[in-house]
């Protein structure tokens, strides 16, 4: 029964070993998908192509159904997720955190976990990336006298879209694989608009 | 710093250039069409149903999913430690990672999953024999330029993360996969604000 860490069936220096093997298959499938490279990252911003989205939101719907198939299996405990697993959310810091790391993000052309890819794949543009974010964070760390307040503020618990919303986590999961489904309708759409290529 | 000469030379990357050249000779044809970059990867719709398992896996074993920019924050932690131990162990925000009789920052799950996110990452690169030292850029664009942009676009999103405690693996897939409220706020911001500073960064990109 999982997840496994919680319901005792594997200690933490276990998962320390298994963390190894996991980030192994993360980095080996995001390189398949293109995530090593700036310019597969950003060309969904000017609708060349749409390969991020197609690509996170497939993986975001399938982990999902998936978690919640293994429940429905018996071989997954949901209840831990909400009650003591998920990560709490703070609505202001990470609506202003989001908006600062998109900036970040269309401006260096990486992530953080792209950006690891990128520097296995040999691009200097990664390399540089993570560089510019060690230095952000020690920005960050080093102006907590200005905002240090504002970190972990506006704290809403754990809590998920469908308690939320007061409906059930089925109906939230069958409206996002419904609105992911759009999305990737829109994808195409987007590609043929192109406004930036004409 | 560098020597002027030596400037110019890393500004040449050899490699780099053979590739810019064929994307001017190409591209004299078929403006910005041409994405030989973009060639040889999976389906994204089977790269991101394999990236859903994995992610499934994790959540099944760990109760958490995926991450990336907590072992960048630990690095810059134990960078910084390296120079000022006294000082950064008491520092507001770094001292969580130097708690009393904590381990090593670097003794971590996410730090230990980077690891293989790296040598993963490696190894499909190896594989499809897509190593290549370039600098990932729009065609026209400069080499000094991009990287400038690499490394100030670095640290804006390095800020970004520490506030939102994630970033697009640990909060918007992961957090998006689990429904969490505060993930799919980030995500939306992070959409947002991406696709509306695209404009005044297309240079970088064309």
């Amino acid at each position: 029964m999982g997840p496994l860490l919680y319901t005792g069936a594997i200690s933490y220096e276990t998962s320390l070993w298994l963390a190894f093997p996991i980030g192994l298959m993360f980095g080996f499938v995001l390189e398949k998908a293109g995530f090593g490279d700036s310019r597969n990252l950003t060309s969904i911003f000017y609708f060349r192509d749409m390969r991020v989205l197609r690509v996170m939101f497939s993986a975001l719907v399938t982990a999902m159904i998936g978690l919640i198939a293994l429940s429905y299996a018996g071989l997954f405990d949901y209840s831990v997720l909400v009650e003591e697993s998920l990560m709490k959310s703070y609505f202001w810091p990470q609506l202003v955190g989001g908006v600062i790391f998109g900036l970040g993000f269309v401006i260096g052309g990486y992530c953080p976990g792209t950006a690891i890819v990128g520097a296995a794949s040999g691009k200097i543009d990664s390399i540089v990336f993570l560089l510019g974010m060690v230095v952000g964070i020690w920005v960050f760390a080093f102006g907590w006298p200005i905002w240090g307040w504002f970190y972990k503020s506006s704290d809403i618990g754990r809590i998920t879209l469908w308690q939320y919303f007061g409906t059930s986590r089925d109906a939230m999961a069958l409206a996002i694989l419904v609105m992911a489904l759009c999305a990737f309708v829109l994808a195409k759409l987007g590609e043929k608009w192109a406004p930036y290529d004409k | 710093m560098f020597t002027l000469k030596e400037w110019r030379r890393l500004q040449v990357i050899p490699s780099d250039h053979a590739k810019l050249f064929i994307f001017q000779v190409r591209q004299k044809r078929e403006p910005m069409n041409n994405m030989d970059y973009a060639k040889g990867y999976w389906n994204p719709y089977v790269a991101g149903i394999a990236l859903g398992l994995v992610l499934t896996f994790t959540f099944y074993v760990m109760g958490t999913g995926l991450g990336a920019s907590g072992a960048i924050a630990r690095t810059a932690a134990v960078a910084a430690h390296n120079v000022s131990p006294e000082a950064i162990e008491k520092q507001a925000y770094f001292k969580e990672f130097y708690r009393e009789g904590a381990d090593h920052p670097f003794v971590d799950w996410t730090v230990i999953e980077v690891v293989g996110v790296f040598l993963g990452g490696l190894i499909s690169v190896l594989l499809s024999k897509r190593f290549s030292v370039v600098v990932g850029k729009g065609p026209t664009a400069g080499v000094g330029l991009r990287l400038f942009m690499a490394f100030f676009g670095g640290i804006i999103a390095g800020v970004g993360t520490r506030f939102a405690m994630g970033c697009t693996s640990g909060q918007a897939l992961s957090g998006g996969a689990t429904m969490v409220v505060g993930s799919w706020v980030f995500m939306m911001a992070v959409f947002a604000a991406a696709f509306g500073a695209a404009y005044f960064v297309r240079k970088e990109w064309s």
